[in-house]
């Protein structure tokens, strides 16, 4: 029987449709969640956080929908040692609930992903993440080998790691930097940053390792046909390199 | 000379709205709130010449939709917390380009019968929801 999987939707989340169909393709047994249905979410077994726009970003990205009731559910599956993943305005929201990097109480975040650096511009570019977490660290990623890359779409204006220098040195000692980013080839340097985030930082997990925020898109690199490069023409729909992420997800669920 | 602008929307502001909600789930007594940007230039002349030159950078100002105050005191006022963005270096400053030294975001929480919040309310509001001191600092 396939592992449930609840994508949750809050008012202007907008990448539901595609993390929906990822999941369902690499086996999982994912539907969307509507806000005003969270009391539902108890009887899943993992939580996906998609991008979008929750609350229009109101007061600031992720902070409205890290407060909505669907997130007490959350926390407590996360508690509870269920899976999160969060991806993009999914991933600001976990950041904004203190859930991740997790190294301050449940709703005192110690860091966010903000507004890019230097342009302060929304970004569109296509990326490639590498797993720079040990294969034990993180359940989501357990399935892959470190130092994985990812294809993935960079889509946001606030997407750079911050936080003080402290928290930073937490963030590193306590092993929570899951994915950076690097060119195709795996090479980390500067020039793979896309927004001036701190430590290159695409991705972060908690102390537990159950839960995984990534600001990149791997969903809108799922299928060949959104793949910059159309690596196979004939079949467009085959799947492409962010899928990787997802098989990993389901195999951690199995 | 400090010159500081307050803009805030003439049309109901739904992040103010929003921010109400929040903070009465998280337990925070407010009756209302109101959101401003707050624009502070430095230099000389008047502050009114300043807000003249700040209605004509559409940037920051739309007559359509916005409402423009001079304030006389740079620093918030009973109920309310300034919010600004920590710097980093390399950063282009919100409003630079116009000029504007400093740039926060103004939140005023009033009580019943539209009294500005006391101190431990507004406190209460900065640390629950209205600043993250990973990336913001807050004054009152």
């Amino acid at each position: 029987m396939s592992a449930r999987v609840a994508v949750l939707v809050f008012p202007g989340t907008n990448s539901e449709a595609e993390t929906v169909r990822i999941c369902r393709d690499v086996g999982l047994d994912a539907e969307s969640v509507h806000w005003s249905k969270g009391a539902s979410l108890p009887k899943y077994d993992a939580y996906v956080l998609p991008g979008g726009f929750a609350y229009e970003d109101r007061i600031r990205a992720g902070a409205i929908a890290a407060h909505d009731p669907m997130m007490d559910y959350v926390i407590e599956a996360a508690g509870e040692g269920k899976l999160v993943l969060g991806i993009c305005n999914g991933a600001q929201i976990l950041l904004e609930a203190g859930l991740v990097p997790g190294t301050g109480a449940v709703r005192k975040p110690t860091a966010a992903f903000t507004h890019n650096a230097p342009s302060g511009k929304f970004i569109c570019k296509h990326v490639h993440i590498k797993l720079v977490a040990e294969t034990s660290r993180c359940a989501i990623t357990a399935a892959l080998p470190s130092g994985t890359i990812i294809p993935a779409w960079s889509a946001h204006g606030e997407g750079r790691l911050a936080a003080t220098p402290e928290h930073l040195n937490e963030i590193t000692s306590g092993g929570h930097l899951a994915f950076v980013y690097a060119h195709s080839d795996g090479t980390v340097d500067d020039a793979a940053i896309p927004n001036g985030s701190a430590l290159g930082c695409a991705g972060l997990t908690n102390k537990r390792g159950n839960i995984l925020a990534i600001m990149p898109h791997a969903e809108r690199d799922a299928w060949n046909f959104n793949h910059p490069d159309l690596a196979d023409r004939e079949n467009i729909l085959a799947p492409s390199g962010g899928a990787i992420l997802f098989r990993a997800f389901a195999k951690a669920l199995s | 000379m400090l010159h500081t602008i307050a803009i805030k929307l003439k049309i109901p502001d739904n992040a103010a709205f929003s921010a109400l909600t929040a903070l009465r789930r998280l337990g925070v007594d407010v009756e209302r709130v109101e959101r401003a940007d707050i624009w502070q230039f430095a230099g000389p002349g008047s502050s009114d010449d300043v807000a003249t030159s700040v209605k004509r950078n559409e940037s920051l100002f739309n007559p359509n939709k916005h409402v423009l105050e001079v304030l006389e005191s740079p620093s918030p006022r009973a109920g309310e917390t300034w919010i600004s963005n920590i710097p980093i270096p390399g950063d282009v400053p919100p409003g630079s380009s116009a000029g504007a030294a400093k740039h926060y975001v103004a939140w005023r929480l009033f009580a019943g019968h539209d009294r500005p919040a006391d101190k431990a309310t507004v406190t209460s509001a900065i640390e629950k929801l209205l600043c993250n001191p990973a990336i913001e600092r807050a004054i009152t």
